[in-house]
């Protein structure tokens, strides 16, 4: 069987040949719905966005952002009165309908633990967005430039992204890191960012090559558009699934990034919070408190999982390969239906 | 519906009511049905059909070889085993031992990691109990058989190491090696050059006969059909619509499908009054005279379109005008002389470019393409170094003219057609777009003169831009030339829709959305907006199923009328050529090595690779092809290529 | 292909080099020098400040600095080293560096093959398997495994890894059966989706795999194997005839009789020389030159017996006699390290908590070679999984996706059409080829493992590369990180340079063209 997946739209007899199974996969859809609809009907994915979406509408509104309030009572400096023994948690699961004053626990001179968490996941959020857009910016560009000229222009960028990658993030990070230290969380957010794009330049760029040798780019040419035109109105669009994919990727990576060099005090210092500065300021009392060591811990692993869902969703979505995952069970079921039928 | 031929054995292979269902979206979907065949030992059973006919899963089914998503139903029995639904333990001992299959794309069918002798060896050692020496003597002797030169050197080498022809001689040695009853050979020639094919389809009809195993032949290709085929099933859409043997099929042919079918095929010769090159054997052995032809009348040119030169036929050109005129004086000089004399014994490797009378180029005309002594260099790329695909070449197409380019791969074609439009340097020589010299032109001063050359490229969906309404593809050009917006610009996309036979309403699909003819239509509409004079169309239908072919030619032929622009159709395919354009070059490793008009290069080549590359074709017809053959064979042999 | 090498090599260098320059730069601007004199209330404050700067030479531009300092270390190559001092603690940065590569090295190395095996040996599984249980299983593990910061995994490991462990081995009490079960119909599952096959298989499968867990787990708890962990003679017979007929089925399949008979000959010529190893593990003093040396007489032997089974293919017989061999060589050396447990966790020194938590190793431990190796055993455990942990995941997903883009390939038909069996297919056919693009991810991975190691090393106390990276960051000694900077972006290059050789043995399209 050629190559040939069209659609059949017309009853033309040269058409009605052409394979019925593309067909109906394909028909009247622009490649956005149908990437949309594959993302939408991956529950990996759906489920990540559901549970990252929540954890962010709970951040921002529980203390709220932009000087608007939110409604939790307290926040995350006040020291209070230790209600518990020892500040553990008021909830429990045993009791998991009674929040109680401190759900989360509070730490030995009294803070709440839920309004650290929120405000730790805020900054954390905050710091991975930013990474994301610095990086997402820096890497489609260096690597649309070099895949897109070759030759000399490609030698130097890449040679420069090769000094990025010929050491871990984390020494970088932490170099960077403490040159900033002492600013804000959107600060190191840009510094950040501005190391983690080496990944993504280096796949644009190889997306950029491919799509360079296909023939609509010499098409182009040909019609008059100039060198920024086609790589921008027609390559790009044509890289968006590499870009989109591991620029989401990328975020989950960002947000571990961060969370250790808080960690190691390269990042966000007190006492301003992140998570995983949380969780380098509790990891001491983690024998006799546990909770203010699980509960950061538990929301940066549940982002990073969130998002690396999306990502791999939108992978699938992406890939033109991919079809729509066949279910086993219909298949055998179907199979058993049509030899019960013919017997 | 099964037809027993002359030859009373029982067949090997008795297929009935086959069918294969893929299971898409919760639902089985139908690729093929009710089939019902058998094979005799010793016969070609050809399967026929365009892509989506289910030709080539349904063949597939008898070796439990489909998808996981895929099923087959009914019946296939070898003797008395039945292989449909047959536990794969026992399936495995059935494939490559009873039943074995030569795949299409020998570079991706080997294993690139392993040996060629390995691969041999493996098949052998998998069904016989034979040790390693035995199966590396009796895998030599295979290779022996399947004519790989130098097996002891070939047996060590990697896939990558041999050429395309020898990659699929491997296939066809591990194929044969356990002597299986059924050979099925899916498409076992199309990624193949045209003369490699030819010495392909030459070694299958030898072992043929020499094997006495019944095969099977999935192929589109009507002329491969012609030539090895015994007995013929059509399919169509996953259906079988007309079986019988050749000469039923061929000549009176029942069901419309197979009659459009045929009619579709272009078939060489049919410009020039007698027969193409190669149907005699006594031409081979006299290679004619040239001159002669120039009387014949080609119908495809009209009387107000005549190709410069024709006026003027075997005349001596003068070249006035030309970029380094000594030069061209001499060489035309040469070329009148070997004009007058022309040579059989140009050798197979010559460089030379032979001009049948009234092709010299003649550079003091009018012209929409001019290349005067041209190199055209694939540029250093990092590592890479510079890569010249084509030398020394001279060619003219006057305006409204339409020149056929033809070679194999990597012959250079495509060079000249890229380099024409600027997308490759002329390095040598001159390059003479419209009047203008484009050699050395930057990519900004090329802009305004793309206005007026418009390309239209093999692959249909690679040309258009996957992301962007086809539309949108049209009107780029008149945007970005011309600033044209608005409803003027939507109303000139939807005059040039209307130009090419599709609907209006299209302009808003993906590329995607569109069958390969229909993208193939919107490749021409972009590539005639601008109304260009020149047009360069690199194998435009090569992508394209038969039927559709026909149609797309059609539509070029007649848009090539009402816009008369000049065209380079460039293509592999002789019989496609012969059909579109008025006069042929023949390029070979870079060098342009005969140009004429298509009657004189059909009718009376005189370059030996030309004549290679006419006796290659297989015609569909399989009278004449059996004529053909034999001429083939001779020639084959007579010119041996490197 | 050896030229093509060196030019990489030679731009990577010359990247190395300029990426020195902007990191002095960069690191001058970062680090306070002044760090414990901010605080002070010290009346000669001025002076302090003064001396500091002299000592340090602040004075000068940073960019003489940066090449006074890169004449030093250029004084490598003709192996007279200055890489600075340590101006904090006074230490020539040399002389910290001794221990530390060693103890990185050590870790990364076997950190990388563990994760490399299992990781490789789980994606073609989960690749084969794919869309089923058990390959969603393996994505989901490995997205969580992707997820997870390892800082707050090596913390969580030093709890319940290390002081619950020993904890438990002190006071083998089981509080509930319950989680006994349900490990035990776990491991049913997970073998069960792994071996996959028809209803009847799977069921079969499924209550084998429980049934052998539970004993296991039972044996264990019941004889006090926790307490003090051995593998006997016993063991290594078993475990080593069971390596044989796996190895076996892998190499050349059950059928193969011949091999599989080599192999067990294998592990009984082991078991031949157990005991005549323990006299000599007794009575000479080993070190690691003996232990290599038996090793590579194992090997020899094992490729002996390999070829002496003769047969159409000795070799293939002689590769699987080998690595059976290797095996059964590693049970024999991992038992006799194991005898040295009970003097070991009864040492003062250990006091019965042998799970290490911190450091490289004991101090005061002098138990001889083989004490030795257990007590680094004991103490590479906790950072080796956490490291473990994170590349284990891009393995698996890795060799998945290339598994799977390999097993769609033509030539993969091809091989079916030939009629080998899904094993011959698998193993000869895809794996080779789905490996190959690893090559290019294990260099990456390294520089992962290396920034890995600078948090675990720091959590776990590992007098290591990293650590030395973070306290000199932290006391604003500039000179060692430089010395650290070198030597890792050294050791990417090459891991690169292992990379390409790998990619180029492996794939032949590459060997022969450049």
């Amino acid at each position: 069987m050629s190559t040939n997946k069209d659609t059949d739209t017309t009853d033309d007899l040269e058409e009605v040949g052409d394979n019925a199974i593309a067909a109906k996969e394909t028909e009247g859809q622009s490649q956005g719905k149908i990437v949309l609809r594959k993302f939408l009907r991956h529950k990996g994915a759906m489920g990540g966005l559901i549970v990252l979406a929540a954890i962010a509408l709970f951040a921002f509104s529980s203390l709220g952002i932009f000087g608007l309030p939110g409604w939790w009572i307290f926040n995350h400096t006040a020291s209070g009165q230790v209600v518990n023994p020892g500040g553990a948690p008021t909830w429990s699961l045993s009791n998991p309908f009674n929040l109680g004053e401190h759900p989360f626990g509070q730490d030995e001179i009294g803070r709440d633990n839920f309004a650290r968490v929120m405000k730790g996941t805020q900054i954390s959020l905050m710091v991975m967005a930013i990474i994301g857009g610095v990086a997402l910016v820096i890497g489609t560009v260096v690597g649309a430039l070099a895949g897109y000229y070759r030759g000399w222009v490609d030698a130097i960028l890449m040679r420069i992204t090769d000094g990025f990658i010929i050491l871990p993030t984390i020494v970088v990070g932490a170099i960077l890191g403490r040159l900033v230290s002492g600013t804000n969380g959107a600060i190191l957010g840009l510094v950040l960012g501005a190391i983690l794009w080496t990944g993504l330049a280096r796949l644009v760029r190889g997306d950029f090559l491919s799509l360079r040798e296909r023939e609509f780019v010499d098409s182009a040419r040909v019609a008059g558009a100039g060198d920024l035109r086609i790589m921008f109105k027609h390559m790009a669009p044509n890289a968006m699934g590499v870009i989109i994919v591991n620029t989401t990727l990328l975020m989950s990576q960002a947000i571990v990034l961060e969370a250790a060099l808080s960690f190691l005090g390269f990042g966000i210092q007190p006492p301003d919070v992140s998570l995983g500065q949380l969780i380098s300021e509790y990891q001491s009392s983690f024998a006799t408190r546990p909770w203010l060591f699980w509960w950061p811990g538990l929301f940066i692993v549940a982002i990073a999982l969130s998002i690396n869902f999306i990502g791999d969703g939108l992978r699938d979505a992406f890939d033109p390969r991919m079809k729509t995952i066949p279910s086993w069970r219909k298949m055998k079921k179907a199979e058993r239906m049509t030899k019960k039928g013919a017997k | 519906m099964t037809e027993q031929t002359e030859t009373s054995t029982s067949p090997v292979l008795d297929v009935n009511g086959l069918g294969v269902n893929f299971w898409v979206n919760d639902e089985w979907w139908m690729a093929a049905e009710d089939l019902t065949y058998s094979v005799n030992a010793g016969e070609v059973l050809a399967i026929v059909g365009e892509s989506g006919s289910g030709k080539s899963q349904s063949s597939m089914s008898l070796l439990g070889l489909l998808p996981a998503n895929g099923r087959a139903t009914g019946s296939a029995k070898m003797g008395s085993t039945e292989l449909i639904g047959m536990p794969p333990e026992k399936m495995q001992d059935i494939r490559g031992n009873e039943i074995s299959v030569i795949f299409q794309e020998p570079m991706t069918a080997l294993n690139p990691v392993y040996t060629a002798g390995f691969q041999i060896v493996e098949t052998l050692r998998v069904h016989l109990d034979v040790g390693p020496n035995e199966a590396k003597e009796r895998a030599l002797e295979l290779m022996r058989l399947v004519e790989i030169p130098d097996p002891e050197d070939r047996f060590n080498s990697f896939p990558h190491q041999l050429s395309g022809g020898q990659r699929q001689r491997i296939m066809i040695a591990q194929a044969l090696a356990c002597q299986p009853k059924l050979l099925i050979a899916d498409e076992p020639t199309t990624a193949l050059d045209v003369t490699v094919q030819a010495e392909i389809l030459k070694l299958m009809r030898q072992l043929k006969s020499k094997l006495d195993a019944g095969i099977i032949l999935i192929t589109h290709d009507m002329g491969v059909v012609a030539d090895m085929a015994d007995r013929i099933i059509v399919m169509r859409a996953g259906r079988v619509v007309e079986s019988g043997n050749a000469q039923q099929i061929f000549y009176h042919p029942q069901h419309p499908y197979t009659k459009q079918l045929l009619e579709a095929v272009p078939h060489l010769g049919t410009g020039i009054e007698g027969e193409a090159f190669g149907t005699e054997l006594s031409e081979i052995e006299s290679a004619s005279a040239p001159g002669e032809s120039d009387e014949r009348v080609d119908p495809h040119v009209d009387e107000e379109r005549k190709p410069v030169g024709t006026e003027d036929a075997g005349a001596a050109t003068v070249a006035e005008g030309g970029a380094n005129r000594t030069d061209d004086l001499a060489m035309e000089a040469q070329e009148i002389a070997a004009a007058g004399r022309p040579s059989s014994d140009l050798g197979m490797d010559s460089t030379e470019t032979y001009y049948h009378p009234g092709s010299q180029a003649d550079f003091s005309k009018p012209s929409a393409l001019q290349l005067r002594d041209a190199a055209i260099e694939y540029p250093a790329m990092g590592r890479k170094k510079a890569f010249r695909a084509a030398h020394h070449v001279n060619l003219m197409i006057a305006p409204g003219e339409v020149v056929g380019l033809v070679g194999e791969s990597g012959s250079g074609k495509t060079t000249i057609g890229r380099a024409a439009l600027g997308l490759l340097p002329t390095v040598e020589g001159d390059m003479i777009v419209n009047g203008k010299s484009i050699k050395g032109l930057s990519n900004k001063k090329m802009r305004p003169l793309r206005k007026e050359v418009g390309i239209v490229f093999q692959d249909p969906g690679s040309s258009l831009n996957p992301r962007l309404p086809v539309g949108e593809s049209i009107g780029e050009p008149l945007y970005l030339h011309e600033g044209m917006k608005g409803p003027e610009l939507s109303k000139s996309v939807e005059d040039l829709l209307t130009a090419v036979e599709l609907p209006t309403s299209m302009r808003n699909r993906y590329p995607h959305e569109l069958s390969g003819g229909q993208r193939q239509r919107i490749g021409i509409a972009r590539a005639l907006t601008l109304r260009p004079k020149l047009l360069i169309a690199d194998e435009p239908t090569s992508a394209l199923d038969v039927s559709v072919q026909a149609k797309v030619l059609d539509l070029f032929e007649g848009l090539q009328q009402e816009y008369g622009f000049a065209c380079l159709f460039i293509s592999h395919d002789l019989a496609v050529i012969e059909r579109i354009a008025s006069r042929i070059a023949v390029m070979r490793h870079g060098y342009l090595v005969e140009i004429g008009k298509s009657s004189q290069v059909v009718g009376n080549p005189v370059h030996p690779y030309t004549k290679r590359l006419l006796s290659a074709v297989p015609v569909p017809d399989p009278r004449e092809q059996r004529k053909r053959r034999e001429a083939r064979d001779a020639v084959l042999e007579a010119t041996t290529d490197a | 292909m050896i030229r093509f090498i060196l030019r990489r090599l030679l731009s990577t260098a010359l990247v190395l080099l300029v990426v020195t320059f902007v990191l002095y730069l960069l690191l001058n601007a970062a680090m306070d020098f002044f760090w414990d004199l901010r605080a002070s209330t010290s009346p000669n404050i001025e002076d302090l400040f003064e001396s500091r700067r002299r000592l340090l030479d602040l004075d000068t531009p940073v960019v003489i600095r940066y090449f006074s300092w890169l004449s030093g270390a250029a004084g490598c190559v003709i192996g007279q080293c200055d890489l600075g001092t340590a101006w904090y603690q006074n230490q020539e940065v040399t002389d910290q560096l001794k221990g530390a590569i060693v103890n990185t090295v050590k870790l990364i190395t076997a950190s990388t093959l563990l994760a490399i095996v299992l990781g490789v040996a789980v994606g073609v599984v989960s690749a084969i398997r794919q869309y089923t249980g058990f390959d969603y299983f393996i994505t989901f593990l490995s997205f969580l495994l992707y997820s997870l910061p390892v800082f707050w995994v090596a913390v969580l490991l030093k709890q319940y890894g290390a002081i619950e462990i020993n904890n438990f081995m002190n006071e083998p009490q089981l509080s509930s059966w319950w989680p006994v079960i349900v490990v035990c119909l776990a491991m049913g599952l997970f073998w069960m989706g792994a071996v996959g096959g028809d209803r009847r298989r799977r069921i079969i499968t499924f209550c084998a795999a429980t049934l052998i867990s539970f004993a296991t787990i039972y044996y264990i708890l019941a004889s006090g194997w926790a307490q003090s962990p051995s593998i006997g003679f016993i063991g290594v017979v078993v475990i080593g005839a069971g390596a044989a007929v796996v190895m076996t089925f892998l190499s050349t399949g059950l059928k193969n009789r011949r091999v599989l008979l080599a192999s067990i000959t294998v592990v009984v010529i082991g078991a031949l020389l157990y005991m005549p190893l323990q006299y000599l593990f007794f009575y000479v003093e080993m070190n690691w030159l003996w232990i290599v040396g038996l090793l590579i007489l194992a090997v020899a032997i094992c490729l002996g017996v390999g070829l002496a089974f003769r047969g159409p293919d000795p070799w293939d017989t002689a590769r699987t006699t080998a690595i059976t061999g290797v095996i059964v060589a590693v049970l024999i050396f991992c038992d006799r390290v194991l005898q040295e447990w009970d003097a070991y966790s009864g040492h003062p020194a250990i006091n019965g908590r042998p799970i290490a938590t911190i450091g490289a190793s004991s101090p005061n431990i002098d138990g001889g070679f083989w004490m030795g190796n257990l007590d680094t055993f004991t103490h590479l455990l906790l950072p080796s999984i956490a490291l473990v942990l994170i590349s284990f995941a891009s393995y698996t997903r890795y060799t998945r996706g290339s598994m799977l883009e390999v097993m769609s390939q033509d030539y993969i038909r091809t091989a079916r059409a030939k009629g080998l069996n899904e094993r011959t297919v698998v193993m000869r056919h895809a794996l080779r080829n789905g490996l190959l693009p690893l090559a290019s991810i294990v260099p990456v991975d390294i520089i992962t493992m290396i920034g890995g190691a600078v948090i675990t090393e720091t959590i776990f106390g590992w007098n290591g590369m990293g650590r030395l990276f973070i306290d000199s960051m932290n006391r604003a000694e500039i000179d060692p990180v430089m010395a650290y900077i070198v030597i890792t972006g050294l050791l990417a290059i090459v891991a690169n340079l292992v990379a390409d050789f790998l990619y180029a043995v492996l794939d032949p399209r590459i060997r022969v063209n450049a």
